[in-house]
């Protein structure tokens, strides 16, 4: 007789005994929610022992769950280690979700105005628990996809892996590829900081050089929403990043992976007779199930990754944000993301719609059709001497153009404005300039001149006054500074810094205090980087300036002097004796010519502890 | 080897990725743990960041006008780094002294309006009032005594708050940022250079995080208690204020017309106003117009003595239709006002008007029209009154 009007778990414990009944019902959910493995299977297979009962439970799973119908119940021994896969696929498919995850925490502090994004990142950063740390491993994760889904595909390229009947996973592959550099690409303007907007300006700049002009200027539009990128814009990139791209990865991740299962996993090169494909014709003791073998070893690299992801961003990784975005601030060697570093390092080489647009899409497309072009049917690596020293050579010359990309590579500053910007650019990445890092109690109040530290610690008071004195004098060459009237190179310092909005009334250098030993290592490096272009900075001396502006602010301010010297595009030209030529005013006498650049430093700004 | 090792048995990887999770969870709340003294150092290095971003815009854009230290520029702009922009009072025992005689003449007025008050008591008020008078006055003088030269730098003792003086509600951060938005429409009347609108909301340069940059800098000037009189001898230019001052080009129209010489102001004692203005015959048109609005006074002020003081309707005050008839026949019947003219009455309730109250109404009207008057505008104001029946 039932309990209640109806068969229910009561009469199981009235029957059963308690324990046993509740045992059973969690026994029986188990099951369901594996859709066919019960405790006991479960217990047997991650022990690793075999299934006691039959049908076989491990491949129930596969049978009627939703998940795991999508994954084959058992793989062929030869490619279930580390070689040949490394796992770089399944690291990808990780990430993609990692990166959904951490993006859907994102979205929820931020909105896409550029009035208020930097303000949400801050937000982020100062007032969001675990905002900071969800953001970076956005980030870093960001980055390691890029990385991981490239070294999927150089691992597919070198395993010959593309070859038929793969031709078309491969393909997918190539496009799943240009989402990921797409996805993380249009996540760079999001925190609407200097860094954003300038990589993503020199992007969009690439997307202007298509041919023909209209094109380009319709598609440049598009993708600003306007001239210059602006609300429009960062609405259209913000929209790319969490809709159109994720939709279409999903996709292509989709169509990548039933390819792959639909041709079996490729076996090692050297595990085929040439020109068969085996992958799918496993024999009875090749066969690695997936419960529990392949599935412990996926649940593991995902837990070994997140834990590298996580150790990385809580003691050794920050995202960057840089100033809020000025569009009327360029910043001194802004680069592209490093894997888009080799077309903006191609763009130097020449022609921007060869360079930028063309060759890049001619290696895009390259690649695409190569399955199709590259028909030979053995995959192993001594057959393909000629396909593998190509990669190579294509991955060589992308490594060098990556070089080539960066800002220190033949982009032509003039050596005083380089090393301000040595000296003072804000935090971008793990760097920022080697001023701001000085500790608050050293930038002692003063003036201090770069012959300080080309002399002997012993004569510095004197080598400090005769500055003094050489600054006093009448100068007999014609002295560039605002004012345009200084007499001496004194009143021209005084000169410099009015129009920078800095009164000094006597110029009065002295030697650096003995316990500020960081503002002595920034004194010595401007003077060693002035001996280094001595070439241009003839006769150059610097001179760091430093006064109180507020209780807790204080004004940093550098100086740059020399000689000017005669220029052929922009570098100095050179007499007989290897010497430069000095460039003279009407009565034949030399051009002296300032620099100069400021900074203010807070007691809090605590750019040291970077 | 690596792979045989750690990862071939099941076993191994069941570990690893064990271990993995658990660390993974240990170190997340580690981080947990240490988060809101992350967050907190964020924020202090993000303001500092902050003002050191205002301070470089600082530079740029204001120091022409408000001084490279902040301090002003005389004859230019005020100044920021000012005790008197950040309310500081140095004489707070002689504040409150004075708020203290403020409060008990205050309670005494009351009283002595009040129609129980025996006339004996009444006396007593008056006494003790001219005393609270006199004893403030000695400390005003007092407190003045002390910083001389700031006196006659324009600073006022007995207003050491900028944001007191101008009325302003919000937050010192607020008038500052509110200020850099929008500018300082009314400025170009007491400055040769106007304070612009600075946003580009308003049409200006700057963004709204560099305005609020600037503002975090302005800010950080506030030294809280610690001001020193040395800052306040240090401030160039003080501020200025609209509310009492002619516009520049009306007050030399008028130095134009009068041959160099202001004419003089009513101020507030009845008796001398009645002696002095006999002098003058009033224009009841001009007084007409200077009673709607249509004209200013002779100090460039816009009475608008009809806003409050409807024609045929009692409004916030009572009607002008037949303001000199209910004086005569009602006011001078009343025994506070023996010995009155109707005159009289009306240049009491012009110049000071808390005097008398008309039953039915509430003390509203302003105090301030002895300072906006010439005697030539109370005159036809007057003349008008008289045409009003």
């Amino acid at each position: 007789m039932s309990v209640l009007p109806f068969p229910s778990f009561l009469d199981d414990v009235k029957e059963k005994g308690l324990k046993k009944a509740v045992f059973e019902l969690v026994d029986e959910s188990v099951e369901r929610l594996t859709a066919g493995m019960n405790i006991a299977d479960l217990r047997e297979a991650i022990r690793g022992e075999p299934a006691s009962r039959k049908p076989n439970p491990r491949l129930q799973p596969h049978a009627d769950g939703f998940w795991l119908h999508m994954r084959p119940s058992y793989f062929h021994a030869d490619m279930t280690g580390l070689y040949p896969t490394f796992r770089l696929g399944w690291l990808s498919t990780y990430l993609v979700f990692f990166e959904t995850i951490t993006g859907i925490l994102l979205m929820v502090w931020y909105t896409p105005s550029p009035e208020v994004a930097y303000a949400n990142m801050l937000n982020i950063l100062s007032n969001v628990p675990m905002g900071q740390f969800v953001r970076d491993l956005h980030r870093l994760g960001a980055e390691a996809m890029v990385l991981i889904v490239s070294l999927h595909m150089v691992r597919t390229y070198f395993t010959g892996s593309y070859k038929k009947p793969r031709q078309f996973t491969w393909f997918t592959g190539l496009i799943l590829l240009a989402i990921t550099g797409f996805l993380s690409f249009s996540g760079y303007l999001l925190p609407w900081d200097q860094l954003a907007l300038w990589a993503v300006t020199i992007g969009a700049s690439m997307i202007e050089a298509t041919p023909p002009q209209i094109v380009g200027d319709n598609l440049n539009l598009l993708v600003r929403g306007g001239p210059d990128i602006a609300a429009n814009g960062l609405l259209r990139f913000y929209l790319l990043h969490v809709l159109a791209l994720p939709a279409l990865l999903f996709v292509f991740t989709g169509v990548h992976y039933y390819k792959v299962i639909v041709h079996g996993h490729s076996l090692p090169p050297k595990k085929e007779n040439i020109g068969e494909d085996t992958a799918k014709r496993v024999p009875l003791d090749k066969r690695v199930y997936f419960i529990p073998d392949v599935l412990t070893s996926e649940i593991m690299w995902i837990a070994v990754t997140t834990l590298v992801l996580t150790v990385l961003c809580i003691w050794f990784y920050d995202a960057p944000l840089e100033h809020h975005a000025d569009p009327q601030v360029t910043p001194l060697g802004t680069t592209a993301p490093w894997y888009f570093l080799w077309i903006q390092g191609a763009l130097k080489l020449g022609d921007k719609v060869f360079w930028g647009i063309i060759f890049p899409g001619l290696i895009l497309g390259l690649l695409a059709v190569w399955p199709y072009l590259d028909v030979t049917p053995s995959r192993r690596y001594a057959h393909r001497r000629f396909a593998i020293s190509f990669f190579l050579g294509l991955i060589s010359f992308v490594t060098i153009l990556s070089y080539m990309g960066l800002a220190k590579f033949g982009v032509a500053t003039s050596p005083d404005s380089e090393i301000m910007h040595e000296l003072t650019f804000p935090p971008a990445h793990s760097h920022v300039g080697k001023l701001l890092p000085v500790p608050y109690e050293q930038l002692v109040t003063g003036m201090y001149t770069t012959r300080q530290s080309e002399g002997d610690d012993a004569d510095v008071s004197s080598i400090v006054n005769a500055f003094n004195e050489e600054l006093n004098l009448a100068y007999s060459g014609t002295i560039v500074s605002p004012g345009g009237t200084a007499a001496t190179l004194g009143a021209g310092i005084q000169d410099v810094l009015s129009s920078q909005h800095l009164e000094v009334s006597s110029i009065n250098f002295r030697s650096v205090p003995s316990d500020a030993p960081e503002l002595k290592k920034v004194l010595d490096f401007m003077a060693e980087e002035i001996h280094h272009n001595d070439d241009y900075l003839v006769n150059g001396w610097g001179a760091i300036v430093i006064s109180q502006n507020q209780s807790n602010l204080k004004r940093v301010d550098l100086i740059i002097s020399w000689d000017e010297v005669e220029l052929e595009n922009g570098q100095p030209v050179l007499d007989a004796n290897g010497q430069p030529v000095i460039a003279t005013d009407a009565d034949g006498n030399p051009i002296r010519r300032f620099n100069t650049s400021h900074v203010f430093i807070h007691e809090d700004a605590l750019y040291f502890s970077h | 080897m690596f792979e045989r090792m750690l990862i071939g048995r099941i076993e191994n990887r069941v570990t690893v990725g064990l271990v993995s999770f658990v660390l993974i969870m240990v170190f997340l709340g580690w981080a947990a743990i240490n988060e809101g003294g992350r967050m907190q150092a964020f924020q202090v290095m993000e303001e500092a960041r902050s003002i050191e971003q205002g301070a470089m815009s600082f530079a740029a854009n204001c120091t022409s006008c408000h001084g490279l230290d902040g301090r002003g520029l005389a004859g230019k702009g005020p100044a920021l780094n000012n005790p008197q922009f950040f309310g500081h009072d140095f004489f707070p025992e002689i504040t409150r002294q004075i708020s203290t005689l403020n409060t008990e003449k205050t309670l005494i007025t009351t009283e002595r309006n009040d129609a129980a008050t025996t006339d004996a008591r009444k006396a007593e008020i008056d006494a003790r009032i001219t005393e609270i008078d006199s004893e403030i006055a000695t400390l005003n003088a007092d407190r003045e005594a002390q910083i001389p030269d700031l006196i006659a730098k324009g600073y006022d003792p007995a207003r050491f708050n900028r944001l007191t003086n101008l009325g302003w509600v919000g937050t010192r951060d607020s008038f500052v940022l509110t200020t850099l938005i929008h500018g300082r429409p009314v400025s170009v009347n007491y400055w040769p250079q106007p304070m612009a609108a600075w946003s580009q909301t308003a049409g200006g340069p700057l963004r709204m995080d560099q305005l609020e940059d600037i503002t975090a800098y302005i800010i950080n000037w506030d030294k809280g208690d610690e001001w020193t009189l040395d800052d306040l001898y240090a401030v160039q230019q003080f501020a200025l204020e609209p509310v009492d001052g002619a516009p520049l080009e009306e007050q030399i129209r008028i130095l134009q017309e009068s041959g160099g010489v202001l004419p003089e102001k009513v101020g507030t004692n009845v008796q001398e106003i009645v002696a002095n203005l006999a002098e003058f015959t009033g224009d009841p048109v001009r007084g007409d117009a200077l009673y709607h609005g249509g004209q200013t006074s002779q100090f460039g002020n816009t009475l608008a003595c009809s806003g409050c003081h409807i024609q045929a309707t009692n409004g916030t005050g009572p009607m002008t239709d037949g303001t000199l008839t209910r004086a005569s026949t009602e006011r001078l019947n009343e025994s506070q006002f023996a010995g009155y003219t109707a005159e009289q009455y009306l240049i009491e309730s012009i110049v000071n008007p808390a005097a008398y109250i008309v039953p039915g109404y509430s003390n509203v009207m302003l105090a301030t029209f002895g300072d906006q008057l010439s005697y030539q505008d109370l005159a036809d104001l007057l003349a008008y009154l008289e045409t009003t029946g």
